[in-house]
């Protein structure tokens, strides 16, 4: 005999249990630890994504493998969890972000489109009849006020951080961010220091088709995917580096 | 009862008689009984439990029916009064083979509920057997020191700890190994035991336990799967007595009485289902993990060694194959399946390829839905 240990208080989203708690949404929110490792580490020079795409077989194209999203020029966003969310957010968002440009003629903030992706996040944990998102999103980008680096997760809360990590290797990635960052980092220190993150994640896992990398930089605040060569570059420099450390 | 059958009855009578008579006895001056019980067993009778009310009365009573019966050591005595037929082992008497008088004094010993309880595990498994589990085994020396010389942790004593973790990482293991290693009775108690048939008898169950243990002290008290015991007070919906049971539970861990020497181990899998004022009383909860790589190695070095076949497969490449597994996983699914695979295809070692078919049957179980997250 299991017990439910929510009793059923899971049932409806809209139902609180009596100590204060939505299990629905954090139901969701393990559905966003079974996705695979994505990260963001905000530098000086701008923003860094870096995603862990393990493929399940040798047959998928890795490149169909999407983790990593343009939202806008200025604009990028790394999700985990659920596929299928994911891309149905990232549609909104980028609706939103057009909407910005024809509406007000300027691009738009971080800010708004992370707090805009939120509160339709929100939505979904407060209505009846629908179930919350089970997906997480880094949102990354450049604008007027310098870089910013948000996190959303399937309750709709909104946390802004200099480096975050989500999905299944969310907690040692998180370590070795709090171990490792500085303030003052360039765009490649960054690059660097998520990739440790990720080869820590995965536990030495880390191959150059298994990841994927995107920067927004703060020059020209454009949003570019890393070419295949420049990720062998960067997961070939952070694999002889690892192996140093062991020997020494 | 005797007075059913005349004949026998009497020959039995006369043939006491004539013992008593024949053998020029020395007057007995003290003979210990212990209570066994009846001769056999049927639905008629439960076997009563016997405890002296007050010990002069026992004495009267017992000198009365067995005077002039011949007490020797080892031999039995049957009640013939109040319990017809109930045998009482002499355990001692002084002068041995001697006659019971009205001045015999006749002590009665508890039956050793012991012998029911503590559960004496044929195991050789050492607490270093179990692989991992640091801060498990440190308490498990703590408590082990502790119960050498009780004396010096006074009220510093380790009384409650609780395991905890996901199945098959070595809970139960531990606690036979350390029942192994203890010179003190360790009362290793399934906690489904404890619940019963009847409302009511989980409770009693639970302050018997505890008053044998505290009897015995020092001793170690180790509930396996607390969880079937120690369940919410908010799930009394589920099962009529849980608060009842709870409430047994608490106030002997840490109640009105001080059980001193007694030192209880929690189990399980699943804390959280634990009432969390049982959560409370454990001083310490340690917790169970998976094996990370280099423990995986040991335990399947520890493993391979037992078996039947040679095995072909290097130790390294099965501890970077059975990652995520628990130590029970490693054994039963992983080089058990291997095993038996490389049986019955009648081949003599064990290879990579009878290791692929145990692992492929490990992931059917854990078939996870791919494609669906990324």
């Amino acid at each position: 005999m299991q017990p439910l240990q929510s009793a059923g208080y899971d049932r409806a989203i809209t139902v609180f249990s009596p100590d204060g708690r939505l299990f629905q949404v954090e139901y969701a929110r393990e559905a966003v630890k079974r996705g695979t490792t994505s990260l963001g580490v905000k530098s000086r020079e701008g923003i860094v994504l870096v995603v862990d795409k393990r493929p399940t077989s040798k047959l998928v194209e890795p490149k169909s493998i999407e983790k990593i999203f343009q939202i806008d020029q200025h604009i990028g966003a790394a999700t985990s969890g659920l596929v299928a969310d994911a891309r149905a957010i990232i549609e909104k968002a980028r609706i939103e972000a057009q909407v910005n440009r024809i509406t007000y003629n300027e691009p738009i903030r971080v800010e708004t489109l992370s707090k805009k992706i939120c509160d339709m996040k929100q939505m979904y944990t407060q209505h009846g009849g629908v179930r919350p998102f089970g997906s997480a999103l880094i949102i990354g980008g450049v604008n007027g006020k310098g870089c910013r680096l948000f996190e959303t997760d399937p309750s709709g809360a909104l946390i802004e951080y200099k480096a975050t990590a989500i999905g299944a290797g969310r907690q040692v990635a998180m370590e070795e961010f709090e171990k490792k960052y500085e303030e003052d980092m360039t765009l490649t220190d960054a690059i660097e220091l998520a990739l440790d993150a990720v080869y820590e994640a995965t536990e030495g896992k880390t191959t150059p088709e298994s990841v994927e990398i995107a920067v927004i930089d703060a020059k020209d605040k454009k949003y570019r995917k890393l070419s295949e060569e420049e990720i062998k570059d960067h997961v070939e420099e952070l694999l002889i580096r690892k192996e140093k450390e062991e020997e020494e | 009862m005797k007075f059913n059958n005349i004949v026998y009855d009497s020959h039995i009578t006369e043939n006491k008689l004539l013992i008593a008579s024949n053998e020029p006895k020395k007057e007995a001056k003290v003979v210990v009984l212990q209570p066994v019980g009846y001769p056999f067993i049927c639905n008629l009778v439960e076997t009563p439990k016997i405890e002296v009310f007050n010990k002069e009365l026992f004495e009267l009573y017992a000198q009365d029916q067995w005077e002039g019966f011949t007490a020797k050591e080892g031999s039995y005595l049957f009640d013939q009064k109040l319990l017809p037929d109930y045998a009482f082992k002499v355990i001692k008497a002084h002068p041995d083979e001697s006659k019971i008088t009205q001045n015999t004094s006749i002590l009665l010993v508890d039956v050793l509920k012991d012998s029911e309880d503590i559960q004496k595990i044929e195991t050789q498994l050492k607490i270093d057997d179990v692989v991992g589990q640091e801060q498990a085994k440190t308490k498990c020396k703590i408590i082990m020191k502790y119960l050498q010389d009780p004396e010096k942790f006074k009220e510093w004593a380790p009384r409650n700890v609780l395991f905890f973790g996901t199945p098959g990482t070595g809970k139960t293991m531990l606690a036979k190994s350390l029942s192994n290693e203890l010179k003190v009775p360790l009362y290793l108690i399934k906690a489904t035991t404890l619940i019963g048939d009847h409302v009511g008898d989980g409770a009693r169950q639970i302050h018997e336990l505890y008053d044998i243990a505290a009897k015995n002290s020092p001793s170690v008290i180790f509930i396996d799967e607390i969880d079937a015991v120690g369940l919410d007070r908010k799930y009394q919906s589920l099962r009529g007595d849980v608060s009842e049971v709870v409430n047994a539970l608490l106030t002997e861990m840490d109640g009105i009485k001080q059980n001193y020497g007694v030192v209880t181990i929690g189990a399980t899998n699943n804390p959280s289902v634990l009432d969390y004022a049982i959560r409370s009383r454990f001083e310490e909860e340690i917790e169970f993990k998976l094996p990370e790589e280099p423990e995986r190695k040991e335990i399947i070095k520890n493993n391979i060694d037992s078996m039947p076949l040679e095995v072909k497969v290097s130790v390294e490449k099965l501890a970077q194959l059975s990652k995520g597994m628990s130590g029970r996983d490693i054994k039963e699914k992983l080089l058990k399946n291997s095993l038996h695979k490389a049986i019955s295809d009648d081949e003599d070692i064990v290879e990579m390829k009878h290791v692929e078919y145990a692992l492929k049957n490990y992931q059917t179980e854990k078939n996870e839905p791919k494609g669906m997250f990324a």
